[in-house]
Order: structure tokens, then sequence, then C-alpha cells
């Protein structure tokens, strides 16, 4: 009995170690490549699900083999060196945002002074980044502003900057400008909504 | 066959009037016997509680409760921390989740469904609905934990469509485009 229950276990342990089911959308060819390199992220202690992901999104779109293996590939590197900026500590969703923030361009460095700055989750803040740069601003001042952010706002804050400056990008200022500007606003109303919280009274 | 009762009984009481000879050592040998007994400490509940944790036993078990065992061991070893979180697609939950709503305009389309990092890209899984019958505005609403997704709508089964109202993914590398939600958790 004992026997039968040890063999049960090894076998199911042996299935949640091997190929995730969802990739059996994928076709013969590129199944065993993609599974290959979730295998070595998963060895890495890399967050695996976003290749998952990934390469579902390329299977549902239909798009060739090796694009898939490529996209795959890429996006495990990017998750390799979004880990060292920030650290063993990094949760998988702030490695994921931080692996699309060094696609988009934004240096190892911007991540490492982010982690340092901020205590909170550096989701939103690396998303921020990612956008704006997405959205015509400078990789430089959107590293700026979002630096100069992320110590006291918070998520909410941040989403809210980001669609001030696009909202006056597509006004027609310079996404440079724009970026400055609300950086600078949205720095000012931080502080002052921490003053008032600290005027307030009859609050802790 | 049977004696009358008077004289068995006469009998019986002849016999235990007898009187009996005990050994000379029986005193002896009964109290080395209490003196080799194992001396009563205190403490005893949690001492025997120990005793009863640590000794060994036989388990009689079915094959069925044995399978039972092995399915709650198996629901254990399977269950991943990183799929739980949100439907169809797993990181750790970094926050809680929250209704998220999706609306895209889409004249003459018949079906459109919301498909991303969420719902692993199944286009059958999130279906939007029309907010008027004879409308083009389509939505959907779904959990979110904090993170950042991408997807896509999908028209009719085959037109792909970015979301007007968000960023576009930079990294689209399957030629057709997606775009961008964050989910922050504060």
């Amino acid at each position: 009995m004992t026997l039968l229950v040890a063999a049960t276990l090894v076998a199911l342990q042996a299935a949640a170690q091997g190929p995730d089911r969802r990739l059996a959308r994928l076709d013969s060819l590129t199944r065993p490549t993609v599974a290959a390199l979730i295998d070595s992220a998963r060895a890495a202690a890399l967050p695996t699900e976003p290749l998952v992901q990934r390469a579902l999104e390329g299977a549902t779109k239909r798009a060739a083999p090796d694009r898939i293996v490529a996209a795959v590939r890429r996006l495990a590197s990017d998750l390799g060196q979004a880990r060292d900026a920030l650290g063993a500590t990094a949760s998988p969703p702030e490695l994921e945002a931080a692996a699309a923030a060094l696609r988009a361009g934004a240096p190892p460095a911007t991540l490492t002074a982010l982690r340092r700055v901020r205590r909170e989750s550096l989701t939103v803040p690396l998303a921020v980044l990612t956008d704006l740069v997405g959205s015509g601003v400078p990789v430089d001042s959107a590293a700026v502003a979002v630096l100069s952010l992320a110590a006291k706002a918070r998520d909410a804050d941040l989403v809210e900057f980001r669609r001030a400056v696009e909202r006056d990008i597509a006004l027609g200022a310079p996404p440079a400008s724009a970026t400055a500007a609300a950086a600078a606003f949205a720095a000012g109303a931080v502080d002052v909504n921490a003053g008032a919280k600290q005027q307030r009274p009859g609050r802790p | 066959m049977f004696e009358p009762d008077e004289e068995l009984i006469g009998r019986v009481v002849r016999q235990l009037r007898q009187p009996v000879t005990l050994d000379a050592g029986l005193d002896a040998r009964v109290m080395a016997q209490i003196a080799s007994l194992p001396a009563r400490r205190s403490g005893g509940a949690a001492r025997a509680a120990w005793r009863w944790l640590i000794a060994p036993r036989t388990v009689r078990l079915s094959p069925l409760g044995a399978l039972a065992i092995a399915a709650v061991f198996a629901a254990v070893v399977l269950w991943r921390p990183d799929r739980a979180t949100r439907p169809g697609r797993g990181r750790p939950a970094s926050g809680s989740a929250s209704d998220f709503g999706f609306v895209v305009v889409a004249p003459r389309a018949a079906t459109v469904a919301l498909v991303g990092d969420f719902n692993d890209w199944d286009a059958g899984r999130t279906p939007m609905r029309r907010v008027r019958q004879d409308e083009s505005v389509w939505t959907a609403v779904i959990p979110l934990t904090p993170g950042r997704y991408r997807y896509g709508f999908l028209v009719d089964g085959v037109r792909w469509l970015a979301d007007p109202a968000a960023p576009a993914a930079r990294d689209d590398e399957f030629g057709t485009p997606s775009s961008v939600v964050t989910v922050g958790g504060s």
C-alpha cells in the first residue's frame, strides 16, 4: 500500500513538473522548444507564466513557429536582465513590467534606482515608464520623471500622471515638455496631499 | 443423577472451612514484583502523549483510502502559486482582484472577444456583450489583480483590434496590434 501511495505521488510530481498542458495549443514544431525555454526559466527561478502567455498569444495570432520561439526566448532573456537589475526579491509582476521597460529602452540602472527609492511594488512605475516611452517621451525624460515621483506617489497617482502626459501630447505638447510639466504638477499634488493628511485634525 | 441440594451444600461448606496454608515466601515475591514496576512521575499526560506519538503503529488502510490520501497530497503537489490568482492566468497575487471594464466600438461586428494575458489568449473565454442590441459598443468586465496585461479584441474571430483608449504594446512581435493595461495596487 505504501508503494502504491508513493508511486502515485511520484507520478503526480512528475506530471506537475512536465510541460504545461496549455502548450498543447502550439504546433508540434514549436512546443518542444518553448517547453525547453520554460524549463530553463523555471530552473533559473524566473517567472514562467509570462513566457506561457507570450507563446499562447503567438498561437492565437497564428504566428509562425520561429516568431513564437524568438519572442519567448527574448522575453526570457529580458526577465533575466530584469531580475539582475531589481534583485532576487522582485515579484513576478515586477519582473514582467521591468522586462517590458528594458525592451522599451530603459537602462537597467534606472530600474535599480527605482528599487532603491520605492518601497512599494514597482509594477506600476515601471509600466508608466514603458508607456511614456511608447508615447514618444525620450527614455531619459521618462526615467527622470518616474524616479522623481516613485518615492511618494501612489499607483493611482502615477497612472494619472501618465494620462496627463498623454493628454498633453495629444493636444500638441512636445513629449518631453509634457512629461516635465506633468511631473512637476504631480509632485506638487503629492506634497500637498501629504501635508493635508498631516494637518487633518483627529486623524492618526 | 443429581445429589440432593442440602448434601451438596454441606460438602462445599466443609471444603471451604478447611484451613489454607500459604507459602511463607509469598509476601516477599509480591513486594519484589511491585518494586520492579517503573515509578510514576509528574507530567504524566504530556509524557503519555509523547509516548503515543512516537510509538510505532500498524495502520490498516483500504486501497480507496490510500488513493484518497494520495489525491490530497497530489492537490498540494500540483498546486502552483503562480496559477491561482486570476482566471486562466497566474502570477502570485500582489493584491486583491478588482473588476476592470473593457469597452470597444466595433460597428457591424457579429462577435467580439476580449483576449489577453488574463485568459490564456483564449478567444472563447471572454466574449464581449453589446451595450444595446442596435449599437456597436461592446463591453466586458473581468477581475484583475495588480499587474501589467497585454490584450486585444478579436472581431468576428478573424480581425484583431487594439484598444484605442490604452497604450499600445511596444514589444508586439506577432504582427497584430495589442494593448497594455496596468492595474495598480495603491
